[in-house]
């Protein structure tokens, strides 16, 4: 993204931008269809990688060639996802596919890699970056971190309106950026259903202004969030951390799953719906991912072209909480 | 267990060891000074800390960043406290509203967490105590949203403490800053709802403590399944439960934190620790060496742990901003 929205606009164009939502919503729509564009189709790469001993920053470097990603002198944001710390379990992105990425993204010319995130569960940024290695992974290859939740702020008018909320105050880290790029975990996620790309960008909502676990999100609803997120922050790419998932009672309670692939894509509903594939749960189903459809991505798998592998290959089925059964795909 | 000098920080003013054990502890000592004299580091981090004061008085979360009221509150208790000498609030006050909150960011809901905060520091600075009670009116006033009872969490939703914003849940953190703010002020406001708001927050810590003692965020358990406490919540609450330190529930937590702290590797949870274990008459000379060793390894931009820091090891005698 460039400039905060609100520094973008005119006064003639903000007002405009105030009264669309208004319309919009009169008109019982949370988003306006006319800033929007749903491609025919779109491009998922799935890439296979056994073990975090894999060569990441090769996969992602080849992976953004195959998806034909130009990042010559763009300031690149990474939103890894980081929540808590347990030895053993599979919370967080790996901190080697996230070095992995900021190398690539470097490789590819990007003029500066910087990584943020705004944990909203630990609020100890320090305690979970050396707990996880990341910490060390960044020193070592000299990237940038940015707590997100202790970032300066800009108010930023929402551009999807399913929370009620007219705006937000987003890091301006992320927002001075000029390509952001989503890394999630794939993981079940016992309230939501599953949390990947869309879902990852809570951790962009700061901390210091809204409380931990940025309970405002919850209050006016978690998919209601994840869309209105999505569409004000609008990332350019999506890199999932899928080689050791989450299955059962996540985000934070479930147990590894070896996946073996990292996907990535520039439609998050894209890469996220063929995640949930993946994992046996039905994106129609997923509420989030069934409303993005309308307007941020495609979820119909025959829309969905594929790189790499085929998702197919990795297909399973995840144990998922008992809330959560009627998400499945029919067997 | 072997001691190993890892590295050397020299600048004029100190000279320090950072030390690393065969288990990987960190620990820190100066190498031509009783062990415990903590002037030259604490000298260090004020001049740190002065130098990165912004134009309008106050301080980010890191250098150049726009004043906050946290890491305001935080560096001028560390600053004054270290020199024996009131908070400076000036910057503190510019955030006051018409309507008594403080805010830093215009458009933002107003965080009673960091509210409180500021009151402590407001009490600390005897010209300014005054306008510690209009803000603490407001936290009186505030109070966490109401939930039916969830069969995911077995804990009662009734008992409304804090949130860190309006309209949403309570947690462990407001919950224990607004009760340090309350208690200390209680005294000056002989206030029945002032009386009653912290009493639901106590009952709120009481009813989430997790079950080996210590607190987690807010819940002790989700979908039947322990929660574990965290280093930094705990010691927080126990500093808001000082004055109830024969109570089992407060004892078990303060022997779980002082365990849980030993592998903790944030030097904003150990500096909150040694704070809270002072007010308890516990020991925390080891925890001083390796909070130095860790801030010098680790991320110096940031100044809520540097203030933090400070003020934990600045004289232990004048720590009174938190004690009740």
């Amino acid at each position: 993204m460039s400039a905060p929205v609100e520094h973008r606009l005119s006064r003639r164009d903000f007002i405009t931008t105030l009264s669309v939502p208004l319309l919009a919503v009169g008109c019982g729509q949370p988003f306006d269809p006319q800033r929007f564009h749903v491609p025919s189709s779109s491009t998922v790469g799935v890439f296979p990688a056994g073990s975090y001993e894999a060569d990441f920053a090769d996969l992602i470097f080849r992976g953004l060639g195959e998806l034909g990603i130009r990042l010559a002198g763009r300031r690149v944001f990474l939103k890894p996802n980081m929540v808590e710390y347990e030895l053993g379990t599979a919370i967080n992105t790996h901190p080697q596919v996230v070095a992995g990425a900021a190398i690539a993204c470097q490789r590819a010319g990007a003029s500066e890699v910087v990584v943020g995130e705004g944990p909203g569960h630990r609020r100890d940024i320090e305690y979970l970056l050396s707990s996880t290695g990341l910490a060390d992974q960044l020193r070592e290859q000299r990237i940038k971190f940015v707590d997100l939740n202790h970032d300066d702020v800009a108010i930023v008018p929402l551009q999807s309106w399913f929370t009620g909320l007219r705006e937000l105050a987003l890091p301006v880290t992320l927002l001075e950026s000029d390509f952001v790029i989503s890394m999630p975990k794939l993981k079940t996620h016992h309230w939501a259903g599953m949390t990947c790309s869309m879902k990852n960008l809570f951790g962009t909502v700061p901390g210091a202004v809204y409380g931990w676990p940025k309970n405002p999100l919850h209050i006016h609803g978690i998919p209601n969030s994840i869309l209105d997120l999505t569409a004000t922050i609008r990332p350019h790419l999506a890199i999932v951390d899928g080689v050791t998932a989450m299955e059962g009672d996540g985000p934070i309670m479930g147990r590894p799953r070896k996946l073996g692939f990292v996907a990535m894509g520039s439609d998050l509903v894209a890469v996220d719906a063929t995640c949930a594939r993946v994992i046996g749960l039905d994106p129609e189903k997923i509420e989030y991912l069934k409303q993005a459809a309308r307007f941020l991505g495609v979820i119909d798998a025959e829309r969905i072209e594929h790189r790499g592998e085929l998702p197919a290959r990795y297909a399973t089925r995840f144990d998922v909480v008992p809330a959560l059964e009627s998400l499945r795909l029919p067997r | 267990m072997v001691e190993k000098i890892y590295c050397e920080v020299c600048t004029p003013s100190i000279h320090l060891q950072i030390t690393m054990s065969t288990n990987g502890q960190i620990g820190a000592r100066e190498s031509f000074e009783a062990r415990t004299d903590y002037s030259r580091i604490c000298s260090l981090l004020r001049t740190a800390l002065l130098a990165t004061r912004n134009k309008d008085g106050g301080w980010g979360y890191a250098p150049a960043r726009r004043s906050r009221i946290e890491p305001t509150c935080w560096v001028a208790l560390a600053l004054g406290h270290s020199a024996g000498q009131p908070p400076d609030v000036q910057s503190l006050r510019s955030w006051q509203r018409q309507d008594d909150w403080l805010l830093d960011v215009p458009g933002t809901p107003p965080n009673a967490a960091f509210n409180a905060l500021a009151a402590l520091t407001f009490l600390q600075a005897p010209s300014a105590a005054a306008l510690a009670q209009p803000v603490v009116n407001r936290l009186i006033q505030a109070s966490g949203r109401r939930f039916g009872q969830n069969d995911a969490v077995r804990q009662d939703n009734s008992i409304q403490a804090w949130s860190w914003v309006d309209g949403t849940a309570s947690w462990v953190e407001p919950t224990a800053w607004c009760l340090l703010a309350l208690k200390k002020i209680r005294s000056r406001l002989r206030s029945r709802e002032a009386d009653e708001r912290i009493q639901a927050g106590e009952q709120f810590l009481f009813d989430r403590v997790c079950y080996d003692g210590g607190w987690n965020y807010g819940n002790k358990e989700v979908y039947g399944r322990k929660l574990w406490p965290y280093v930094p919540t705990t010691a927080l609450a126990l500093l808001a439960m000082r004055d109830h330190r024969d109570h089992s529930v407060v004892a078990r937590s303060l022997e779980q934190l002082q365990k849980d702290v030993a592998s903790e590797r944030s030097v904003v949870a150990l500096a909150l620790t040694i704070i809270c274990l002072r007010a308890y008459g516990v020991e925390t000379y080891a925890l001083e060496q390796t909070v130095i060793g860790l801030w010098t390894l680790g991320d110096r931009d940031n100044l809520l742990s540097t203030a933090m820091m400070l003020y934990a090891l600045a004289d232990a005698n004048r720590q009174v901003a938190f004690t009740v």
